[in-house]
């Protein structure tokens, strides 16, 4: 039973270490304030859920619901390109409540407030991953490849000239860097893998519906994302391996399940201010949010 | 049929206008989003429901304790989550993320203390509406555009002749020249957060007695407030007053052709537009919105 739980908190801490590093890309090493990425992680959790129901195999969804989400992050980069901070944050949190009211209301694609059940498991290679420890093998090498394709990208030019865009936009451009395209190409690539761990989310979950992907599900990977440190890859799965365990003790202390999860989301946010006030770089940061 | 649309969308505007114009207002001159300024209308929204429906005090003594309340509450907000923050030489973003913390904050508590079910003030009785040339309104909604042009007209008054709105409107143009001439901003950011506090007290008890009050009101009013004031041209007062009611009307047309629970996307879709062609807003100025 413990066994059973556990491998549960695993595969959650799975699906938001890929969340949080793909945000770490557009938001910690491009400094771009990206409020949308709950929006990305919606997409791609309905994109699977929608094919997954239709019978398509696990790779052809789970490479769909990331090209449709990095679809989505390319086009909102075109508008958005131009504006500085926190226009930019409220561009894409406007995005993300656009995405909900979508969610919510196109019941004939979405099945709205109803949600879609019955997301059958995934096989693969011919191996079932109907049971949890299957599924968190299949979820910890979807998050390895993830970190390390993230990794290069970081350590890649590309990667310098995004560290050189969040540093100084100006200086970037007149070394002939064409910031607006990096800065989409950013986006873009985090969408992508913000997709993939929406459809892994829904392959897990096997329902999905809208209140998953409300506006308040982004303050724990922006939690995340902040305490772990701007473009801090360690830094970000430590993180994410407390904001997923701490309020866990509260489910025992016997609170009724009306009061957890507002309970979960004061944590989340009490600890956001802390960070903010106290370590504004977070523990393993370097760079400063601009 | 026209007309009526033409009504609500007014109605829409003038509750909009309460939240736009004292958000406008607190970002004029602190130069960041104060994203939790709707859910500190909800919250107000919820110390009426306690104090007049709870309780059970006079209305007219918990609406005047709900302003007070609310102002007490964005002065304490400033006092003790911005200024701590401002200290440490935080940029506008990192005052951004502080205030949707905040707002989550407040959201949780509020469901936490009251609940998450919608509550009713059932104060007025559902009145019979007054017929206009085919279109109805009610009385309550004749108030609220009232008392929402009239604190336009009285805010407007504050800003170009009072001493302290002139003080007030000098941070907002140029901090630093302001602090040579004598004007003590963090002074003028608490006030700003005191009376744009008080302007949302007012909103909310307005809300609280045209709709239902439930905890995430404060996440749907602050979107079309935000939205009213860039559209309007942040922090400019008057902008977000004509911000919130281009907002009520295009909403109000909109869902004549698309099902109700897309109406915050349609504010979110005018403010695409917006940041896409015109960033700056009807009336605004251009400072420091681009790089």
């Amino acid at each position: 039973m413990i066994d059973a739980y556990f491998i549960h908190l695993l595969i959650l801490i799975c699906i938001y270490v890929i969340l949080a590093i793909s945000l770490q890309l557009s938001l910690g090493f491009t400094g771009l304030l990206n409020l949308a990425h709950v929006a990305f992680f919606a997409i791609g959790a309905y994109a699977t859920a929608l094919l997954a129901l239709s019978g398509y195999p696990f790779w052809l969804c789970i490479l769909f619901a990331g090209v449709l989400a990095a679809l989505f992050g390319y086009v909102l980069s075109i508008p958005t390109n131009k504006l500085k901070g926190d226009y930019l944050a409220l561009a894409t949190l406007g995005f993300s409540f656009v995405i909900y009211a979508i969610v919510l209301n196109w019941i004939s694609l979405t099945n709205g407030p109803m949600g879609l059940p019955g997301i059958p498991r995934p096989t693969f290679l011919g191996i079932n991953f109907s049971n949890n420890n299957n599924f968190f093998m299949l979820s910890i090498f979807v998050t390895v490849i993830i970190y390390f394709v993230i990794y290069s990208i970081t350590k890649s030019p590309l990667g310098k000239v995004m560290e050189a865009i969040r540093d100084d936009e100006l200086a970037a451009r007149s070394l002939g860097k064409n910031t607006k395209k990096i800065k989409s190409i950013s986006m873009a690539t985090s969408a992508f893998f913000a997709g993939i761990a929406g459809s892994l989310f829904a392959y897990y979950i096997t329902f999905i519906d809208p209140t998953s992907f409300s506006f308040s599900n982004l303050i724990p990977i922006l939690s995340i994302v902040i305490i772990g440190g701007l473009a801090s890859l360690p830094g970000t799965v430590f993180a994410t391996i407390i904001i997923i365990l701490l309020p866990e003790p509260l489910r025992f202390i016997g609170f009724p399940s009306s009061v957890i999860g507002p309970a979960r989301q004061l944590i989340y946010a009490m600890l956001l201010l802390i960070i903010l006030y106290y370590k504004p770089k977070g523990f393993y940061g370097k760079v400063n949010l601009e | 049929m026209l007309l009526q649309v033409l009504i609500n969308g007014i109605i829409a505007g003038s509750v909009y206008s309460l939240v736009a114009s004292g958000f406008s207002l607190i970002y004029s001159t602190n130069k960041f989003v104060h994203f939790a300024h709707g859910a500190v209308i909800a919250f107000s929204s919820y110390i009426l429901f306690l104090l007049f429906s709870i309780l059970g005090i006079n209305f007219w003594i918990s609406s005047l304790l709900t302003i007070t309340f609310t102002s007490f509450l964005g002065y304490f907000i400033n006092y003790f989550i911005y200024k701590p923050l401002r200290k440490k030489k935080a940029s506008a973003s990192i005052l951004l993320i502080a205030s949707l913390a905040l707002l989550i904050i407040i959201e949780s508590l509020i469901i936490i203390f009251f609940g998450a079910d919608v509550k009713t003030l059932n104060l007025i009785k559902v009145s019979e509406g007054i017929q206009i040339m085919g279109a109805i309104i009610t009385p309550l909604q004749i108030i609220i555009i009232f008392v929402s042009v009239i604190l336009f007209i009285f805010l407007m008054y504050f800003m170009k002749s009072t001493k302290l709105g002139k003080a007030m409107r000098a941070v907002a143009d140029n901090k630093d020249v302001a602090e040579i001439v004598g004007i003590s901003s963090e002074n003028i950011y608490s006030w700003s957060f005191i009376i744009g506090s008080g302007i949302a007290g007012i909103g909310a008890i307005l809300i609280a007695l045209e709709q239902n009050i439930e905890p995430v009101m404060g996440t749907s009013l602050m979107i079309k407030g935000f939205t009213a004031s860039v559209i309007g041209g942040i922090g400019s007062v008057p902008g977000a007053v004509l911000g919130s009611y281009i907002i009520g009307l295009v909403e109000n047309i909109g869902i004549m052709f698309l099902p109700s629970g897309y109406k915050d996307a349609i504010a979110f879709v005018i403010l695409f537009i917006f940041l896409f062609f015109k960033p700056n807003g009807i009336l605004g100025v251009k400072k420091g919105l681009q790089k």
